[in-house]
């Protein structure tokens, strides 16, 4: 690229082309197709499922369906326990990562630099595949079958606080500690009364992708819980599909009612995720 | 006490006060940071050195545990189901990261529009898959790829194409895994690279379309080296995922659902783990399992490792 | 500071909740009359609860369906590895053997007073529930039975026979069937029978004096030529292009029931329901002919109390007062299970039963006949698992994936692979 020698005036920006317009459409399309297909099975039955050509719109069903969903399952229960699950972690994973994040920031403590690439290490370990041990120590706490064995572990967050040290970091300039510190502040005030006020928003969205994951979590909820009425909504799903005389229209009804409550809070926080996201892209 | 949400104030009305150095103040820094070590500990650490433990043993749950030694990686290297899994897996994770990639970079850079309309909307919506349920997607996915009645298949017949049992066939249920984990985190991986891209200056590309260079090259020369850093950690990123994908196969084949079908055509390794501790009351050969598992996460590891130093001494 | 308070008010309310939800809440054991019961789907267990409630209303039985007869055992696993044990669990035929063999981990029935009624079952069901050092594990509920449900509709217009005495002469032997099968699909142009794998080795395996153990508990399923030969039975349905590829219980399978995709199945006595359930528009177009080699038995299930339930004898209550003679009639009567009581066999609620979905087949006497012909044999550890990679195997070449003359060594060394011997 050639260097300009006289400054270039600035130019309007780009006007859209329209198949950029017709890509982006494409791409919300496909992102969005799955779920309305979800819901046309559950607003009908099993049997416009297996319709060919494929009925595409959605019947008045819905309401029978449902009811089936909450009679073969204690569903309502679920949803509860993914909810309690879910925003215990969400809040949980705020609060502690931000509590970590803040003393690997601005503290200093001896081993602080060992101890955090400690933490960035255990990134990289899926500790899925621990999972027999896991259920051992679980079942010897007597953990078996509660919400406590899904909450607890979920609570630690290697990502949540790598996230949150990044922030703090930013955020908290080292001359408002110092003078917080003139006044006589202890650590704990400086953490809560200056440092998080800074990050909560960043706190907001690390709990929020949390919470995201905890009510999506499967692998740990399967093993981990027995009765159905421990039951996270997604085992709750299964436990329709497995039905050995399966009706998909079911399933179907309860993987969109399992759905829709992520969907309400994601019109009202979506916003917030997506530039959480985007802020807290990986920067070379 | 001083206000605190005047500090610069209170530096110049009140008299300094040293902090009282306590031994709560000295550990303090140790108690914000314990939740983390101590809950990983319980639950992480102690699980990851236990599972080398248990893989030294035949251990029935409900049964007897019996000292074996290294006979379970004896075992699980003679094991043609072994190397299936990992087949298996692999070959998911290079159909599924892929198309993803690229669908990822040519999304964000027709995102990347300054005077874009709807931005957030489109953002938003490529957002959704993401938080949808592994297990409500597996049941749709399933559904529309079926042989004899999925929405696919139809679509093939039109274009007179024979119908394929995505469910049965060892590729084709490749592909149908992979179609979801590429739809649950494209749009997720978009929005990253949107991040990267938005970091370059406007300038750049004003001025590479003052020389001509039109929306490909632009593409080509601008957006993807600024993006090579994050492309390198989705690459990573997706790989540690894509070793974990266990709740799509076993969601597929509800008539053999712990082997994903009846030749095993898409059962990944944490799968086979599941089926060998859980199904077959074997924990010790799932342990062993679980520690070829953790050997390639390491391995991986490392190459990332080599790879984005080599990234950053390039740039 | 309104976001602290609301937030720890919300963590707290919720931990609180939370600790006070675990575990679901427990019948009253104090009275010693109320248990935990763990059943899988599909079996109807509750109308027995509820028949079991009317006599004995200050029970309180807790059922829980957990979900498929395999998930129901893999969670009494887990539960017995370390977790919350039901009082009472119904364990599938297939999945018994694994945990006979560590019976330590339930009561022995005749402590509790099974040695008293062990005479009224058949004695190679109850021989299954029987550990090697003669510990009684279970108490069977029912037995499968097996014959061949077929569409009458569908026969008619292949020009096949309709009525069920004229179509059992069609197929006394397997080949026949599969000579059969390929008159119907010439014919027709479409499938005679679900699948290979289930509906014709599956059960053909079934028939002979051994399956895959010797009295002696060695594996012989590499070297036994019955198992060898249902084995080919399964391969030449496959190969003669007669099956419609459709796994039992799948969304596919059920989707060809309601379309008549496939004029026959191979049908213990409970999946009657199941084609009832799946099916309900096909009404009165089937009917029940014997099954090829007229003997046959498919699942059957046994009710078992952990070691360590806290309400064991309540359990055993229900078992006594659930699965006598009587008991298991009448189960019969509502939900279609056969019972493992040969002394009602004659009974003439049984034999007057006739079920109007499948043409007024006297279901009862059909089933009893096909168990009167079984010669009991060892049923192994691992005899699922083994079962199973057959499946595999023939499921392979009816979809066009494997070599029919490789599957067999291919399914032996597969089976090798996977349980060692």
């Amino acid at each position: 690229m050639t260097s300009k020698t006289r400054r270039s005036r600035r130019r309007p920006a780009e006007r859209v082309r329209w198949w950029t317009y017709l890509g982006l459409g494409l791409a919300v399309a496909a992102s969005l197709f799955p779920l309305y297909w979800m819901f046309v099975v559950a607003t009908t039955d099993s049997a416009t499922a297996y319709k060919l050509p494929p009925a595409v719109l959605p019947g008045g069903n819905f309401l029978h369906l449902a009811d089936l969903v909450f009679t073969t399952v204690p569903f309502l229960r679920s949803l509860a326990n993914s909810l309690i699950v879910a925003v215990c972690i969400g809040v949980g994973q705020a609060v502690l990562c931000a509590l970590a994040g803040f003393a690997f920031a601005k503290l200093r403590f001896r081993f602080r630099n060992t101890l955090f690439l400690f933490v960035v290490l255990t990134m990289t370990v899926p500790t899925q595949l621990a999972v027999i041990p896991q259920y051992l120590i679980i079942s010897s706490l007597g953990w078996v079958d509660t919400l406590q064995a899904l909450i607890v572990p979920g609570l630690a967050s290697a990502f949540g606080i790598f996230w949150m040290r990044q922030h703090l970091s930013t955020a908290l300039n080292d001359e408002l500690l110092q003078a917080a510190r003139i006044d006589g502040a202890n650590t704990w005030q400086i953490f809560w009364r200056i440092a998080f006020p800074l990050v909560r928003p960043a706190a907001f969205v690390l709990g929020l992708f949390g919470f995201v994951t905890a009510w999506n979590d499967f692998l740990w909820p399967f093993i981990v819980l027995k009765s159905p009425e421990m039951y996270t909504v997604q085992i709750a799903i299964k436990a329709l599909q497995s039905n050995r005389d399966i009706d998909l229209g079911l399933a179907m009804s309860g993987s969109f009612l399992a759905t829709v409550p992520l969907l309400v809070i994601f019109v009202f926080v979506g916003r917030r995720m997506v530039s959480g996201i985007m802020d807290g892209a990986f920067k070379g | 006490m001083a206000t605190l949400l005047d500090p610069v104030q209170s530096i110049h009305s009140a008299p300094a006060r040293p902090v009282r150095e306590g031994w709560g103040e000295r550990i303090a820094p140790y108690v914000y940071i314990a939740p983390f070590f101590v809950i990983f500990g319980i639950f992480g650490l102690v699980p990851l050195l236990f599972t080398f433990y248990v893989a030294l043993f035949d251990w029935n749950p409900i049964g007897e545990h019996v000292f074996v030694g290294l006979d379970n990686f004896r075992r699980l290297f003679d094991d043609p189901r072994f190397f299936g899994a990992v087949r298996n897996t692999l070959s998911i994770w290079v159909l599924s990261t892929v198309p993803q990639l690229i669908i990822a970079l040519l999304v964000a850079h027709l995102l990347n529009h300054v005077r874009l309309r709807f931005a957030v909307l489109f953002r938003m919506s490529m957002l959704v898959p993401y938080i949808t349920s592994v297990a409500a997607t597996t049941i749709v996915f399933a559904q529309l790829f079926d042989r004899d009645y999925g929405m696919l298949n139809w679509l093939l017949s039109l274009v007179g194409v024979d119908p394929v049992d995505f469910v049965q066939s060892t590729w084709g249920s490749h592909l149908l895994i992979a179609a979801m984990v590429t739809w649950r985190w494209c749009g997720y991986t978009t929005l990253l690279y949107l991040a990267s891209l938005q970091a370059v200056p406007r300038e750049v590309y004003e001025a590479a379309a003052v020389d001509g260079a039109g929306g490909w090259q632009q593409f080509r020369h601008i957006s993807v080296p600024s993006l090579r850093p994050v492309i390198v950690f989705t690459v990573v990123t997706s790989t540690i995922g894509g070793l974990q994908i266990f709740t799509e196969p076993l969601l597929l084949n509800p008539s053999a659902p712990l082997t994903c079908g009846p030749i095993r055509q898409c059962q990944t390794l944490t799968l086979f783990l599941y089926e060998q501790g859980f199904g077959q009351f074997q924990f010790g050969y799932g342990s062993a399992i679980g520690v070829a598992l953790f050997v390639m996460v390491v391995v991986i590891a490392g190459i990332n490792y080599l790879l984005s130093t080599r990234v950053r001494r390039e740039r | 500071m309104k976001f602290r308070t609301a937030a720890s008010i919300t963590v707290v309310t919720l931990l609180a909740l939370s600790a006070g939800c675990s575990g679901g809440s427990e019948p009253n054991t104090g009275d010693g009359k109320s248990f935990e019961f763990w059943s899988f789907t599909g079996i109807n267990q509750k109308a027995s609860v509820d028949e079991y409630r009317k006599t004995h209303p200050d029970v309180d039985v807790k059922l829980t369906e957990v979900g498929s007869s395999v998930e129901t055992a893999q969670a009494l696993t887990t539960a017995l590895a370390g977790g919350k044990i039901p009082d009472l669990v119904l364990i599938q035929g297939d999945d018994l053997p694994k945990f006979v063999q560590q019976a330590q981990n339930f009561h022995d029935l005749r402590e509790m007073g099974a040695d008293k009624i062990k005479g009224d079952y058949l004695d190679w069901v109850i021989a299954q529930s029987s550990a090697k050092s003669g510990q009684l594990i279970g108490i069977p509920t029912d037995v499968g039975g097996m014959a061949m449900a077929y569409r009458t509709d569908l026969f008619r217009a292949a020009g096949l026979p309709t009525d069920r005495a004229a179509v059992s002469k069609l197929w006394p032997t397997w080949s026949a069937y599969i000579e059969t099968g390929r008159k119907y699909t010439a014919k027709t142009g479409k499938p005679f029978v679900d699948n290979a794998a289930t509906s014709v080795f599956y059960q053909a395996v079934n028939q002979g004096t051994e399956k895959y153990y010797d009295p002696q508990g060695t594996p012989v399923y590499a070297t036994n030529p019955q198992v060898r030969q249902a084995f080919d039975y399964g391969l030449q349905a496959a190969q003669a292009g007669i099956t419609a590829k459709q796994s039992s219980f799948t969304s596919g399978w059920n989707a060809g029931m309601n379309q008549g995709q496939f004029a026959t199945i191979a049908a213990p006595s409970w999946m009657l329901n199941s084609i009832r359930t799946n099916a309900p528009s096909t009404k009165g177009k089937w009917d029940i002919a014997t099954i090829p080699g007229s003997s046959g038995n498919w699942g059957g299930s046994y009710l078992a109390i952990p070691k360590n339930a806290k309400n064991a004898k309540a359990a055993w209550d229900y078992i006594a007062g659930t699965q006598s003679p009587q008991g298991q009639l009448e189960h019969f009567v509502t939900s279609g299970a056969l019972p493992t009581t040969p002394s009602v066999y004659t009974d003439a609620k049984l034999t007057g039963f006739k079920d109007p979905f499948f043409s007024d087949a006297p279901t009862g006497t059909i089933y009893t006949n096909s168990l009167l012909g079984l010669k009991p044999f060892l049923i192994g550890p691992d005899s699922s698992a083994i079962g199973q990679e057959f499946l595999n195997a023939i499921t392979n070449v009816e979809q066009g994936k494997g070599q029919p003359a490789q599957a067999w060594d291919a399914a032996v060394k597969n089976i090798k692979t996977a349980i060692g011997k």
